[in-house]
């Protein structure tokens, strides 16, 4: 079993809530996402950037850097939200060929041999109140919206809610008997 | 006159050199492979933004928008007053479905939403499409090649062609943004410098430009009239130039790559803004060149060329001091490699991920990919030239561009909007739409005397009309198809959801979303440049 590392969150709570405001977000809380890195570099080279990616996710996100920036201190409240197992290395390098046809420039940088690291990456997430809720996820890295991560946050935040009815249900139960 | 000298053509060859320095330099020697990645992310957005412009037309624009504004004065502006208001649409609709659907070229969502047949159908409308777009802009370089030198256009139509194919094989240079900016700006420059020499050169100066072109009504941008069949009056650019814009940024995959590989959506967003708020008064300013250049042959009583075309290039080789001619041709030429770099570029990777690996060879390694999109490459540069030997005959570069692309992107524009907003089509309606859309703008280009830029409005309306028409008579898509086009937390569990983590979640008031700020300052342009040729036109008329 593979030590997860958790990331680094770069985004406070004000900036997060000054760059959700912007988007019309009005209430926010941090999170966190299990993912996947795969180092990318020149074949037998150190990673310069690291592709992150989940089984479910149609295209990957890109984060350059060598090192991914780990979390010294105690994690900050927020809650954890896991994306399953990695992909596999074929579907990860047939991912990264598309990314290279997409942008050529990459087209030297391949996938490194070594197996995905699992990762916790800091996010925030933001509710927009209208005629319907919304939700919108901005990264805990560099605050970018992260659109492509919601089908994963959706997912997490549904099983947690699930979680938490079962467990006020099975209270309920126990303080009836 | 001194014609293109030889210090000129030191300076055009020490430009492409030095350009071709630079791509190589940045482009793809970084030993350290962060700073690989890092090559465009340094870059601010308006950088990114002017590239994305001098990718899409600056050569096409300097050629042929002067010999436009020579022909038909400021009306023919209408077809690009529109551009603001088809950002509003990409930024607020197309873009934010595109990016959160992570493809990698559009035609993807078309199979997610309506089957692989849609899809497929679509993307070999996209490479016939723009594989003719693109002999036109490989026309246009070796248009000045041509008048540089004298030779044949046939013949540089031949040279431009190996040079852009074997360029765009080895790599191109597209990739560095701040070559394009460069590029952007010796155009840009090229273009007040023949204002200036051109208005100086007049006895009356500027007031001899301004009596011209209030007398001969060149200055009549805006033509109000109904009648169908008046190819630029301002209902036909609000109509039909808005979804020919829409079309032409939104589903055509040359245009819209930079988009779907931005690293974000405000990211994407940014550079439409650019094009939104530039694209008209670049229009207007060489459109006015060409009234200039107008006044110009009429004062010294000369013959314009037979291709109009040729008028600016002439004029620059011919009138500005040596050295400088040699920067301007050097800076379109270059302008003209970017785009024919990033057009190959696309069509060759919509021909690898839309045909050759899902219908030929499904896995195979990267090296082969790698040269299956370079053969793709020399394929499309060779049915480009093909085109380029006739473009001559279309009349001004930058109005045959559009009107090659109003054949064919207004059914395909229609079944992105169906496959958006009606949730009851499916891919039996998709694809009679996309027949019947195309049909019935061929049809009406030959049987009815309608202006060409209604054809993406005809394109757009007969697909959507017919596709939801024909959706009708098979099942409704199921949830799973519709999963890209809908809010993915609409369901109604996931609203209780949303609503209980909200209550919980940390409030942090509201401000005017950035987005519904940006589209304002869009709209708010429109009016203002609209409200601009009004009042341009009652002085002229007054």
């Amino acid at each position: 079993m593979l030590d997860r590392l958790t990331l680094a969150r770069r985004i406070d709570e004000g900036t997060a809530s000054q760059q959700l405001k912007r988007l019309g977000a009005s209430a926010c809380e941090p999170a966190w996402i299990g993912l996947w890195a795969t180092g990318l570099g020149l074949p037998h080279g150190s990673p310069g950037a690291w592709l992150l990616c989940a089984q479910n996710m149609q295209r990957a996100l890109l984060m350059v850097g060598a090192e991914l920036p780990p979390l010294v201190e105690k994690p900050d409240a927020g809650i954890k939200l896991d994306s399953g197992l990695p992909p596999t290395s074929e579907a990860l390098n047939r991912l990264w060929l598309w990314e290279r046809m997409a942008t050529p420039r990459h087209w030297r940088m391949q996938v490194l041999s070594t197996p995905p690291k699992p990762f916790w990456l800091p996010c925030w997430l933001g509710y927009i109140r209208g005629r319907q809720q919304r939700l919108i996820i901005i990264s805990g890295l560099s605050g970018e919206p992260l659109p492509m991560l919601k089908p994963i946050v959706l997912e997490g935040l549904q099983q947690a809610h699930q979680k938490e009815q079962n467990a006020a249900l099975s209270e309920q139960r126990r303080n009836s008997l | 006159m001194e014609g293109f000298t030889l210090f000129d053509t030191i300076v055009l060859i020490g430009y492409i050199c030095l350009i071709a320095w630079i791509g190589s330099r940045f482009g793809k020697d970084q030993q350290n492979p962060e700073d690989y990645f890092l090559g465009g992310r340094k870059i601010p957005g308006w950088a990114i933004g002017l590239s994305v412009m001098a990718t899409q037309a600056s050569a096409i624009t300097f050629i042929g928008a002067p010999g436009w504004g020579f022909e038909g004065g400021l009306e023919r502006l209408v077809t690009f007053i529109n551009v603001p208001l088809a950002m509003i649409v990409l930024i607020l609709v197309l873009v934010p479905i595109f990016h959160r659907a992570g493809i990698y070229s559009i035609y993807e969502l078309l199979e997610r939403r309506f089957g692989p047949a849609t899809r497929t159908l679509s993307a070999l409308l996209f490479l016939v499409a723009r594989g003719l777009a693109t002999g036109v802009v490989l026309y246009a370089p070796a248009l000045v090649l041509a008048v540089v030198t004298g030779w044949s256009v046939n013949l540089t139509i031949i040279i431009m062609a190996v040079l852009a194919i074997s360029y765009t094989v080895m790599g191109g240079i597209s990739a560095v943004i701040w070559t394009d900016v460069v590029q952007m700006f010796v155009l840009w420059f090229g273009a007040l410098f023949s204002i200036f020499f051109l208005v100086t050169s007049l006895p009356g100066g500027w007031s001899d430009v301004m009596d011209f072109g209030a007398t001969t009504g060149m200055f009549n941008a805006i033509d109000l009239s109904f009648d169908p069949s008046v190819t630029y009056s301002l209902w036909a650019g609000l109509l039909g130039g808005f979804f020919l814009h829409v079309a032409y940024f939104g589903t055509d995959q040359s245009q819209i790559q930079r988009v779907l590989s931005s690293p974000s959506v405000m990211d994407a967003q940014r550079s439409l803004l650019i094009g939104g708020y530039l694209l008209i008064p670049q229009m207007l300013l060489f459109l006015f060149i060409g009234v200039i250049l107008a006044t110009y042959y009429q004062q010294h009583g000369l013959t314009p060329p037979e291709d109009l075309n040729e008028l600016l290039p002439r004029y620059v080789v011919s009138a500005f001091p040596s050295g400088m001619a040699g920067l301007v041709i050097a800076g379109v030429f270059a302008a003209a490699m970017s785009s024919l770099d990033s057009a190959l570029n696309s069509l060759s990777a919509v021909t690898v991920r839309d045909f050759y690996s899902r219908y030929i060879k499904p896995n195979a390694s990267d090296a082969h990919y790698l040269k299956a999109s370079r053969m793709a490459t020399i394929f499309w540069g060779l049915y480009a030239t093909l085109f380029a030997f006739f473009a001559g005959n279309l009349g001004p570069v930058i109005e045959a561009v559009n009107q090659i692309g109003s054949w064919f992107y207004g059914a395909l524009l229609g079944t992105f909007l169906l496959a958006i907003f009606s949730h009851r089509s499916n891919g039996r309606g998709a694809i009679a739409g996309l027949i019947a859309g195309m049909l019935a703008v061929w049809a009406v280009s030959a049987l009815l005397d309608v202006s060409w830029l209604y054809n993406n409005t005809v394109g757009v309306a007969v697909s959507v009309s017919v596709g939801y028409l024909v959706s009708l008579s098979a099942p409704a898509p199921s949830h799973a198809q519709l999963s890209d086009v809908m809010m993915a937390e609409a369901a109604p569990d996931m609203q209780a959801v949303l609503a209980a983590r909200a209550d919980n979640a940390h409030i942090i008031g509201k401000e005017a979303r950035v987005t519904r700020r940006r589209c304002i300052g869009l709209f708010a342009w429109f009016c203002l440049m609209l409200a601009m040729l009004a009042l341009l036109q009652g002085w002229a008329n007054a």
